[in-house]
C-alpha cells in the first residue's frame, strides 16, 4: 500500500508543503497593521500599490507564507480585507505562495477566506470565548479548507505558564481532531510568545516556557505545528536593532531545536546564529534561558555598546538594471514589474525617437514572448494580463508624445487636403485629417449563440492597455448588431469570439454578411478568436467568405501584435500577404490531409451551390470565336509581373512591396539577395524585351454554352468540357462546388485561352550547357512571371470584351489580390484537377496551329512557359478545392468523357478518396 | 440516499475502473437539434436564442437527453453526468436575463442581484431543470442496472460559470469582480439542493476553471451537510494550470483535500496526451481516488466532431493510463461519443485500479 506523509499542505497557485527538510517556515509580517506601522500608513492612505509592493518584497525575500492583517481602528477592516486580496490575485508572484488571514475578527477572517483560491492558514481562533464558538469557528475554517492557528487562549485568558500552555493546547486539540474532525497536520498551536528582560520577575522564564510548551507539544499531540510572533520577545529592547536582532536568532535557534515548525519573522530583523557577536550572544541566551537572576541587568548593560547598529536592509535584486533597455522592457514585461517602467520608456524614447517605434519594436517584442511563453503553457493567465497592465504604463507615458506627433500630422494633413480642395473649410479639412489619422477602433463581440467571453473580455483589456479603442458587445450577439456597430462606431476591426462549437458556424455568418455589406471591399479586418477556432479552420471555412483581411488570433496576448500589424500603415499590406499565403498552405494541407468525410455523387448534386438563374441576364462577349495575338508587346506584360513567386524560385519567403522595391522578410540577409536578384532580373528582362529573345502568343476566345449536368456543352463547336463536383460533406449553408454550377442553362458563353512563352527554354538549355546554370534559371523563372502576366492580361481583355470589367476599373495591385469578377481556372488546377481536359481546349482553340503552343502525351504544354485556362463570367464564380472524389463520381466521370474508369483512376489518382 | 454508498463506491473503485461517461455537447450536435427543437413551445417567445443552452433540452427535448444517457450506459459508462452543466442561476442568467453591457450597463454584484438572483422564474427554472436532469439520468441508470445486474450511478453535474472569481476584468481597477464569493456560492447550493433533492448519487463539481469558484460550490456542498461522494475535476492548460486562476494540480490538491472526496481529477482543455504529466502529478500527491476524463484530443474545428482522436485513440491513451498506475476513474470530454465510451471501456476492462495511498 503507498502511502503520502501526512504534512502541512498549503497553497496560493503552487502547493507548499512543509516537508522535514523545509526546518523553518517563515511567515512574512510586513503586511501587517500591527507589525508594520509603514504597510498601515499606506493602507491608510489608499496606496494599495505600494502597499502590494511591500507583500512582494516579502515573498522575493523568501517568505513561505505572508500574513495579512488590517486590524486598526481606522481601517474598514473586512472592505480592505477583500480587496487587498482580490488585488494580490492579480499578482502572480504574491499569489503564488498561500495566505494567512490574520485578525482578531471573525468576520474578517471569514471574508478573507472568501478571497482566497488557496489553501491558506487561519490566524486565529481560540477558546477564549468558550468551546462552542470554538468549535462552530473551526468547522467553518475546514469547510473553507484552511490551516488554523490556535492561541493558547482560554475563557480565563492567556496561557502564560508552561502548564496552561500544554492544558490548553490539549484542551483545543482534543475539541478539534475528535469533535470537530480537523486534520491534526492542519493544527498550528500558538502558545504566545511573551516579553523577557522586561524587569518583572515572573517574565523571566517566559521564553523558556514556550520552548518548553513546544517540545511537550510536538511530543504529546500528534502532527500539531508550533508557531509564534517572534518580534514580541524582544520588546522591551525597542530602538536597539542589533539586541532584538540577536534575540530574535537565539530564540528561534532554541525554539526550533524543541520544535517550533514556523513564526511570524521580520526576515529583515533577524541576525545569522553565528554571526552574533559571543559576548552579545551569551547575555542574550542568559535572558532567555532565564540562567541566572542577573540575566537581565547584564543584557541591558551590554544593549548600551549595541545601539544604533543592526537593521540590515532588505535589497531587491536588481541586476537586472544593468541590462540593455530593450533588455530591462523585456525582463519588466515578463515579470510584469511596472516600478522602472517609464523611466525605461523614456530612455527607449531617446534611442528610438518614435514613441510608435518604441512600441512597435522593444514592447512588441517583449509582449510577442509573452504570448509563446503563453501558447507554450510556461506563463498563466494572470501573468499575462499583468505584463499587458505593464505594457498600458509604458504606452501611457508614450501617448503624449504621440499625441504631438499626432497634432503635427493633422495639421500637415489638413493643410494638404486643402490645397487638394481648395473649397475645403478649415474645420472639416480638421476633421477629414483626424478621421485619417484616428486610433484603431475594435468592436468585440461573442457570437450569436454563445454566452462565453472571460477570454474575449482579457483580450479586451491586453487591447485597451495597448491604446486601442474597443467597443465591447457582450455575450450573444446578433450578426446584425454586430456589424450595426461596425457602421456606427466607422471601426478599423471587427473582432468574433466564441468556445463552443456551433460559435463556429456562427462566424462563418458573420463573415458572409460582412461581406455583403461591403466589409470585405472595404478591407475591415476581422479577427476570429476563441477556444474551439483554429488558423486551419479560420483558413478553410471562412475566409472564403470574406474578401477583406481575415485573421485566426491563438490568444489573448497575440491580438496586440495582430491589431498593430492590421492598422499599421507601414506593415499592413504585408501582413496580410503574410497571412494569406500562410492560409493557402493550410489549405492546401487541408486538401491534400487525412481523409475527410464525404458524401454520395448524387447527394452532392443535391447539394449545388443555389444560383438564382431567373432574374439573371448572362453577360454577352463582344464577339464569338478566337482571336490571336502575336508578339505581344513584352513591355507591357512587364508591367503585369507579381514579383513575389519570382523569389519563391529561390526559396526566398517573403512579399514583394512593388513601392519600395524590397521584399518584406523576417529575414534581413533574404531581403539583401532578393533586392540583388530583382536587379538582376531587370537586367535580364531589359535585355529580352529590346533583343526580342522570347515572343510571347495567345488566343482567346468565347463560345455559347450550357450548363448540362456537371457538363458544360458548347453545341456549336462539338465539344463538351467535363467537371468534378466536390464531395466532402459541408456543414450546413455550405455548398458542393462544380465548375459548371457558374454556366446557364441558356444564352450564356464559355471563354477559353491559351498562351505561351516561346524562346526561353532553347535559351535556357543552351546556357546550360555553358554552364551558366544560374542564368538558365533566371531565364526560366522570368518567363514563368511573363507567361503568368500574359494569362493575367488577357484575362483582363476578355474581361473587358465580355463587359464584366471597365478598362481602368483595377489597379495592378487589386488586380494580383483578384478583386475582380470571373475566374480562369485551368485544367489540372484544384477546381478541375484533370490534366486530360485540356485536349478540348487545345482543339477549340487550335492553338497548336495558331500559337504554335502543344500539348504533349501527358498533357504538359511545351513551351514550358505557358498558361491555358477556362473563362467563367457569373459573380459567384470562385476557385475552390476538388479532394476525395469518391468512387460513384469517377465511374459517372469516365462514362461521360467516354473513358475507362481505369483511365479516369490513373489522371485522378491524387485527388482520389476511396 | 442511502447511507453506504460511499463505501459501496469506494469497494467497486477498489476492485476494478470505473467508466464516466463522455461529452454531452459533442452528442447533443450529433442530433442535429434546431432553435425550435431547443425552445419548444414554452419558450417560444425567449428573446435569446437557446440552442447552445444544453441544459434546457432536459425540458423541451428530454426524450434527446435520455436517449445520450441510455448510449452511454449501454457503451458500458457506470457512472453518467447530470445535463446540468450550466445548471445554476448564474449561468443560466446568460440565456434569460438581457445581458446589460448590450444597453451601456456593467455586469456587477448589484445586476446579479436585481436581475438575476432575485429573478423567481430562472430559480424555479433552474430548480426545475436540476430535477429534471436527474429524472432522466436515473431513469436510464436503472433501467440499465435491472438489465445487466450492475448499478450504475448518476452523478450531477456542477459545472463552472460565465464569471470568474479570480479574473480581472478592469485593468483600472484590479480589484474589481463582477460576483461575489456569496452569490456564486449561493446559486451553487441552489442547484446543489435541487439535485440531492431528485436523488442524484454523486455530486461532481467539474472543469474547474477557477480554484475560487469551484471552492464556493465546495464550501456550499459542505454547508448543505450532505453525505454524498463528491468527484473534483479541473481543467488545466500547457502548463498544468487551471485555466483562468492559474493555480497548479499540487496546489489544487491541497487546496481541496478537506473534501475528502472520492476522487480528484482532470478533464476537459487537453487531450490525453497534453494531460498526462499532470494526471501524473495528481496521482502522486493525492489520496484520494483520481478520475480523468480528458477531450478528445485538441480541438479541430474541420473533424466530424470537432476533435482529433478517434475512439480507438482514446482506448489506447485509456489502457496506456491504466497500466501506468495514474487512474480509479475514466471517462472522455468534448469530442468523446458513445463510441468512444464503449472503446474506452474496453480498454480498461480487467485493468488495475490505482491504490489509494494513506497518510501516515
Amino acid at each position: 500500500m503507498p502511502t503520502i506523509p501526512r504534512l502541512l499542505r498549503l497553497s496560493g497557485t503552487e502547493a507548499y508543503n512543509h516537508t522535514p527538510d523545509k526546518n523553518f517556515l517563515m511567515i512574512g509580517e510586513r503586511t501587517n497593521v500591527a507589525g508594520s506601522p509603514r504597510f498601515r500608513k499606506l493602507i491608510q492612505q489608499g496606496k494599495l500599490e505600494d502597499a502590494l509592493e511591500v507583500a512582494r518584497q516579502q515573498v522575493e525575500n523568501g517568505a513561505n507564507v505572508i500574513d495579512i492583517c488590517f486590524d486598526d481602528g481606522l481601517i474598514d477592516g473586512k472592505a480592505m480585507m477583500a480587496r487587498f486580496l482580490d488585488l494580490i490575485q492579480a499578482e502572480p508572484d504574491i499569489q503564488a505562495v498561500p495566505i494567512m488571514v490574520d485578525s482578531s475578527k471573525w468576520e474578517i477572517i471569514e471574508e478573507g477566506l472568501k478571497h482566497l483560491q488557496g489553501k491558506g492558514i487561519v490566524n486565529s481562533i481560540s477558546l477564549k470565548e468558550g468551546e462552542d464558538a470554538f468549535r462552530k469557528n473551526a468547522a467553518h475554517v475546514l469547510n473553507y479548507g484552511a490551516a488554523v492557528v490556535v492561541m493558547a487562549f482560554d475563557e480565563q485568558g492567556q496561557a502564560a505558564t508552561y502548564d496552561d500552555k500544554c492544558r490548553i493546547c490539549k484542551r483545543a486539540y482534543d475539541i478539534l481532531v475528535n469533535e470537530v474532525g480537523f486534520p491534526p497536520e492542519d493544527i498550528i498551536f500558538d502558545p504566545n510568545i511573551l516579553t523577557v528582560a522586561t524587569g518583572i520577575e515572573e517574565h523571566n522564564n517566559y521564553a523558556l516556557d514556550f520552548i518548553n510548551a513546544t517540545k511537550w507539544i510536538k511530543e504529546n499531540l500528534p502532527f500539531a505545528k508550533v508557531s509564534g510572533g517572534v518580534s514580541n520577545i524582544s520588546f522591551s529592547f525597542r530602538g536597539n536593532n542589533a539586541v532584538r536582532e540577536a534575540m530574535h536568532s537565539a530564540f528561534l535557534y532554541h525554539a526550533t531545536q524543541a520544535g517550533m515548525d514556523m513564526g511570524i519573522v521580520n526576515a529583515g530583523m533577524l541576525e545569522v546564529y553565528d554571526e552574533i557577536p559571543k559576548n552579545l550572544l551569551t547575555a542574550v541566551e542568559d535572558v532567555l534561558l532565564n540562567k541566572d537572576d542577573g540575566a537581565t541587568e547584564r543584557l541591558l548593560d551590554l544593549a548600551e555598546e549595541f545601539k544604533g547598529q543592526g537593521a540590515k536592509k532588505l535589497t531587491e535584486d536588481l541586476t537586472w538594471r544593468e541590462a540593455t533597455v530593450e533588455k530591462r522592457l523585456e525582463h519588466a514585461l515578463l515579470k510584469g514589474i511596472d516600478k522602472f517602467i517609464v523611466e525605461d520608456t523614456t530612455e527607449a524614447l531617446e534611442k528610438y525617437e518614435k514613441p510608435l517605434t518604441v512600441i512597435e519594436g522593444p514592447l512588441m517584442d517583449g509582449m510577442g514572448i509573452v504570448g509563446d511563453l503563453f501558447g507554450a503553457g510556461k506563463m498563466f493567465l494572470p501573468q499575462v494580463v499583468k505584463s499587458a497592465r505593464v505594457m498600458k504604463k509604458s504606452v501611457a507615458y508614450l501617448e503624449p508624445f504621440m499625441e504631438k506627433e499626432r497634432e503635427i500630422r493633422i495639421i500637415k494633413l489638413a493643410k494638404e487636403l486643402q490645397t487638394e480642395q481648395s473649397d475645403l473649410s478649415d474645420e472639416d479639412a480638421r476633421r477629414e485629417a483626424e478621421k485619417a489619422n484616428s486610433n484603431g477602433k475594435v468592436i468585440m463581440a461573442t457570437v450569436k449563440g454563445d454566452v462565453h467571453d472571460i477570454g474575449k473580455n482579457i483580450v479586451g483589456v491586453v487591447l485597451t492597455c495597448n491604446g486601442f479603442d474597443v467597443v465591447d458587445m457582450g455575450v450573444m450577439v446578433p450578426c446584425d448588431k454586430i456589424l450595426d456597430a461596425v457602421e456606427e462606431h466607422n471601426a478599423d476591426v471587427i473582432g468574433l469570439s466564441g468556445l463552443i462549437t456551433p460559435s463556429l458556424d456562427e462566424m462563418i455568418t458573420v463573415a458572409k454578411e460582412a461581406e455583403k455589406r461591403g466589409f470585405g471591399k472595404r478591407s475591415i479586418p476581422i479577427l476570429i478568436g476563441g477556444a474551439t477556432t483554429s488558423a486551419a479552420h479560420t483558413a478553410i471555412k471562412i475566409s472564403e467568405h470574406y474578401s477583406g483581411p481575415l485573421v485566426h488570433v491563438l490568444d489573448a496576448s497575440r491580438s496586440v501584435p495582430v491589431t498593430t500589424s492590421l492598422l499599421s500603415k507601414e506593415n499592413r499590406q504585408e501582413f496580410i500577404d503574410a497571412i494569406a499565403e500562410k492560409y493557402e498552405k493550410l489549405r492546401t494541407s487541408h486538401a491534400t490531409g487525412p481523409k475527410k468525410e464525404t458524401i454520395s455523387l448524387d447527394k452532392a448534386r443535391e447539394n449545388a451551390p443555389a444560383i438564382n438563374w431567373d432574374d439573371y441576364n448572362p453577360p454577352v462577349p463582344e464577339f464569338t470565336g478566337t482571336r490571336v495575338i502575336k508578339s505581344q508587346s513584352l513591355r507591357e506584360l512587364a508591367n503585369y509581373i507579381d514579383w513575389t513567386p519570382f523569389f519563391h524560385t529561390w526559396e526566398l519567403r517573403g512579399v514583394w512591396d512593388e513601392e519600395k522595391k524590397e521584399l518584406k522578410t523576417r529575414n534581413a540577409e533574404g531581403a539583401k539577395v532578393a533586392k540583388q536578384l530583382y536587379e538582376d532580373a531587370q537586367v535580364l528582362l531589359e535585355k529580352i524585351i529590346t533583343e526580342k529573345k522570347f515572343t510571347a502568343n495567345g488566343i482567346y476566345g468565347f463560345f455559347p454554352a450550357h450548363r448540362d449536368g456537371d457538363d458544360i456543352v458548347l453545341p456549336d463547336h462539338d465539344t463538351t468540357f467535363h467537371t468534378l463536383r466536390q464531395q466532402q460533406k459541408k456543414g450546413s449553408g455550405k455548398a458542393n462546388f462544380a465548375l459548371s454550377d457558374y454556366v446557364g442553362q441558356q444564352n450564356d458563353h464559355l471563354g477559353g485561352f491559351v498562351i505561351g512563352i516561346h524562346g526561353a527554354d532553347e535559351w535556357a538549355a543552351s546556357l546550360r550547357e555553358a554552364h551558366d546554370v544560374d542564368d538558365a534559371i533566371m531565364v526560366q523563372a522570368l518567363a514563368d512571371r511573363l507567361a503568368e502576366a500574359f494569362a493575367e492580361l488577357l484575362h483582363h481583355r476578355a474581361r473587358i470584351s465580355w463587359g464584366i470589367e471597365r478598362s481602368g476599373q483595377f489597379t495592378k495591385t487589386e488586380l494580383i489580390h483578384e478583386k475582380y469578377q470571373g475566374i480562369r481556372p485551368a485544367p489540372g488546377y484544384p477546381s478541375q484537377p484533370d490534366h486530360t481536359e485540356k485536349p478540348a481546349l487545345f482543339k477549340l482553340l487550335n492553338a497548336e496551329e495558331e500559337i504554335n503552343v502543344e500539348l504533349t502525351e501527358s498533357c504538359a504544354m511545351h513551351p514550358g512557359s505557358a498558361v491555358c485556362g477556362l473563362y467563367f463570367s457569373h459573380p459567384e464564380s470562385h476557385y475552390f478545392m476538388i479532394s476525395d472524389l469518391q468512387k460513384d463520381q469517377i465511374e459517372d466521370y469516365a462514362k461521360r468523357k467516354g473513358i475507362t474508369l481505369d483511365e479516369a483512376e490513373k489522371w485522378l489518382g491524387p485527388w482520389l478518396g476511396y | 440516499m442511502p447511507a453506504d454508498l460511499s463505501s459501496e463506491l469506494k469497494s467497486a473503485l477498489a476492485q476494478r475502473i470505473l467508466v464516466l461517461d463522455g461529452a454531452m455537447g459533442t452528442t447533443i450536435r450529433g442530433y442535429e437539434l434546431t432553435e425550435p427543437d431547443a425552445r419548444g413551445d414554452r419558450f417560444k417567445e425567449n428573446h435569446e436564442d437557446l440552442l447552445n443552452n444544453g441544459d434546457i433540452l432536459s425540458l423541451t427535448r428530454p426524450d434527446v437527453i435520455a436517449d445520450i444517457h441510455k448510449r452511454f450506459y449501454e457503451a458500458g459508462s457506470d457512472i453518467c453526468e447530470t445535463n446540468t452543466f450550466s445548471g445554476t442561476v448564474l449561468a443560466q442568467s446568460e440565456f434569460f436575463v438581457p445581458d446589460p453591457r448590450k444597453t451601456g450597463g456593467i455586469k456587477n454584484p448589484e445586476f446579479f442581484d436585481k436581475e438575476v438572483i432575485a429573478n423567481q422564474m430562472l430559480q424555479d427554472l433552474v430548480w426545475e431543470l436540476n430535477v429534471e436532469s436527474v429524472k432522466l439520468a436515473k431513469q436510464e441508470a436503472d433501467k440499465i442496472s435491472n438489465a445487466t445486474g450492475r448499478r450504475r450511478y448518476v452523478a450531477g453535474a456542477i459545472g463552472p460559470l460565465t464569471v470568474s472569481l479570480t479574473n480581472v476584468v478592469d485593468p483600472d481597477d484590479t480589484a474589481f469582480r463582477a460576483v461575489t464569493f456569496d452569490q456564486v456560492k449561493d446559486t451553487y447550493a441552489h442547484q446543489i439542493e435541487a439535485l440531492l433533492s431528485a436523488d442524484c448519487d454523486i455530486l461532481m463539481v467539474e472543469t474547474i476553471f477557477d480554484a475560487l469558484n469551484a471552492k464556493a460550490a465546495l464550501v456550499a456542498i459542505k454547508e448543505s451537510g450532505t453525505k454524498a461522494p463528491v468527484i473534483i475535476s479541473a481543467a488545466v492548460g500547457r502548463g498544468g494550470e487551471t485555466m483562468i486562476s492559474a493555480q497548479k494540480v499540487e496546489a489544487l490538491w491541497n487546496t481541496f483535500a478537506h473534501v475528502d472526496p472520492l476522487a480528484i481529477g482532470l478533464n476537459c482543455s487537453l487531450g490525453p496526451d497534453l494531460m498526462e504529466p499532470f494526471l501524473n502529478d495528481l496521482s502522486k500527491v493525492a489520496s484520494s481516488h483520481i478520475s480523468c476524463y480528458p477531450n478528445a484530443g485538441l480541438p479541430n474545428p474541420l473533424a466530424p466532431t470537432g476533435f482529433d482522436l478517434l475512439p480507438e485513440h482514446m482506448a489506447d491513451y485509456a489502457s496506456d493510463f491504466c497500466e501506468k498506475g495514474y487512474l480509479n476513474l475514466i471517462g472522455g470530454c468534448c469530442g468523446n461519443t458513445p463510441e468512444h465510451i464503449a472503446a474506452i471501456a474496453k480498454a480498461v476492462e480487467g485493468k488495475t485500479p490505482r491504490a489509494i495511498p494513506t497518510l501516515s
